[in-house]
């Protein structure tokens, strides 16, 4: 590249960096807060249930995403340090390595929330047959598929980084599942307000608007969260794919490490959305710090 | 983040920013990008992405806040001993005990992990309290305790749920009239069957 017409503006856009001191935070709570949930999971055997290994398929995800943070801002620290060149093959191995668990942890997200999804769906609309169809042994079986097909993508993914052909599959797989996903959540609540409905119709009974109101609050945090923590990013590869030099996307992607702690921020959420509606969840963390001190 | 060599070029080896993050290969290829001339305000697209994320969120809230109007609202309220009244004609009706009686008692809040066992519970608790005898208790009860260990539902505050446990067994003959009866499986017992998705509909989304 020819350099020499490079012009330094005044006005151009320096990248934003975040502290790394909020990084390391966020990326710490994340992990420990997801490993929390791994651990009361495994702990009560009450939590055995299919739905519950789907949350811990989502913590998994979000622990390892957190964990790439981590682990990168550790060798950029120690390239810094002189400790690694930057140039090196050993380097490049590991840059791959942790490029595919990026990939694996996004995918898995994507993928555990997807089971989620289902699996709500399952227990809703075949309520009585749930327990025939979504047996543990069947929940086992689909996240093993889930985590090989991930795992494959994003070995795939990494080390065929440089076709062009791998970053158009990638975004559209996003807003492909985000609309699945919200196709389900809302099937689910046409059947909610439509029982409400038919309460309604009862004599003498009380119908709360605030309730349905929580149920639309709550599917617009689940799916609000998803988008706003994921679609930064997303964006971000797309515009470096097709507009690298353009300088409207040279200044959005300067917020890369903004988008970088908002998935980290996404591991954060994660477990408050899902695992912590459940009571029986808060009461065996209860057990466990009562039980710790 | 380094993936992003995988779509930059990767032939330039200076670092033009002062970033800290530098990787091995460099992050952003940005190459000699000229910030001249230009039309609009330089960080539009980052303004008009979270501009149109928000307004997409916010417009997906008031469809789905749409959806919940219900139509002409009853708002006296309910006594409870009068839905006791109707639910124990029931319990006289079909000789089992009605799960939904006891959710509108606030002290099962903290039962176990699934709404069927929740109710199922409940229901053993009432036995217990009231110790009045109930009629034989059916298989399907079992069934549900079955499907309620392992089906895990999603537990909320059950006084969310009292708003919409009346039971609907009035209309068990006219379900099959009903819109949404396309929506649930036909499965006996179909009695009980409307109320559980109802039931775990509205756990899940309050």
């Amino acid at each position: 590249k020819n350099i020499s017409d490079f012009s330094l503006n005044i006005t151009d856009c320096t990248q934003i960096v975040v502290p790394e001191e909020v990084f390391f935070t966020v990326a710490a709570a994340g992990i420990l807060e997801n490993l929390l949930i791994l651990i009361a999971v495994v702990k009560n055997k009450n939590l055995h249930l299919p739905m519950y290994f789907f949350i811990c398929s989502l913590a998994i995800s979000d622990m390892l995403g957190s964990l790439y943070k981590t682990l990168e801002n550790i060798f950029i620290i120690l390239c810094n340090m002189g400790y690694l060149t930057r140039h090196g093959d050993f380097e490049k191995k590991l840059d791959d390595a942790m490029d595919s668990i990026f990939i694996l942890s996004l995918l898995g997200s994507i993928f555990s929330l997807l089971a989620i999804a289902a699996d709500r769906y399952i227990t809703i609309f075949y309520a009585l047959r749930y327990h025939n169809i979504m047996t543990l042994r069947r929940a086992l079986v689909i996240l093993a598929i889930i985590w090989a097909f991930c795992a494959g993508s994003s070995i795939a993914i990494a080390l065929f980084s440089y076709e062009a052909a791998t970053v158009i599959p990638f975004t559209i797989l996003f807003p492909l599942m985000m609309f699945f996903i919200l196709c389900l959540y809302v099937h689910m609540f046409l059947l909610a307000r439509s029982h409400a409905k038919k309460i309604a119709s009862l004599p003498s009974s009380t119908v709360h608007h605030r309730t349905n109101m929580k149920g639309a609050i709550t599917l617009t945090i689940f799916l609000g969260v998803f988008l706003c923590c994921w679609a930064p990013f997303v964006l971000h590869i797309l515009l470096a794919r097709f507009c690298p030099h353009n300088p409207y996307c040279a200044c959005y992607m300067s917020i890369f490490h903004v988008n970088g702690t908002l998935i980290m921020c996404n591991a954060i959420i994660n477990p408050m959305i899902f695992a912590f509606r459940s009571p029986e969840l808060r009461s065996t963390f209860k057990k466990m710090f009562y039980c710790s001190r | 983040m380094s993936a992003l060599r995988l779509i930059s070029n990767r032939t330039s080896q200076q670092a033009l920013s002062n970033s800290d993050y530098t990787w091995d290969y460099e992050y952003y290829e940005y190459g000699p990008v000229s910030f001249e001339g230009l039309k609009a305000h330089k960080y539009s697209i980052v303004i008009g992405f979270w501009v149109g994320l928000a307004v997409f969120v916010i417009f997906m809230f008031f469809v789905l806040t749409l959806l919940t109007k219900t139509g002409a609202p009853h708002q006296d309220n309910a006594e409870l001993s009068e839905k006791k009244f109707r639910m124990n004609s029931f319990v006289a009706d079909f000789g089992r005990p009605l799960e939904s009686e006891r959710v509108f008692s606030h002290q099962m809040a903290e039962e176990s992990q699934s709404l069927f066992h929740f109710c199922i519970n409940e229901v053993d608790h009432m036995n217990k309290e009231k110790e009045t005898q109930k009629g034989p208790s059916l298989e399907s009860n079992t069934h549900f305790q079955d499907v309620a260990k392992s089906s895990g539902m999603f537990e909320e505050d059950i006084h969310c749920l009292t708003k919409f446990n009346i039971p609907n067994f009035v209309n068990t003959e006219q379900n099959s009239s009903l819109g949404e009866d396309d929506l649930l499986i036909s499965e006996p017992p179909i009695i009980l069957e409307n109320k559980l998705v109802m039931q775990s509909s509205h756990r899940i989304l309050d």
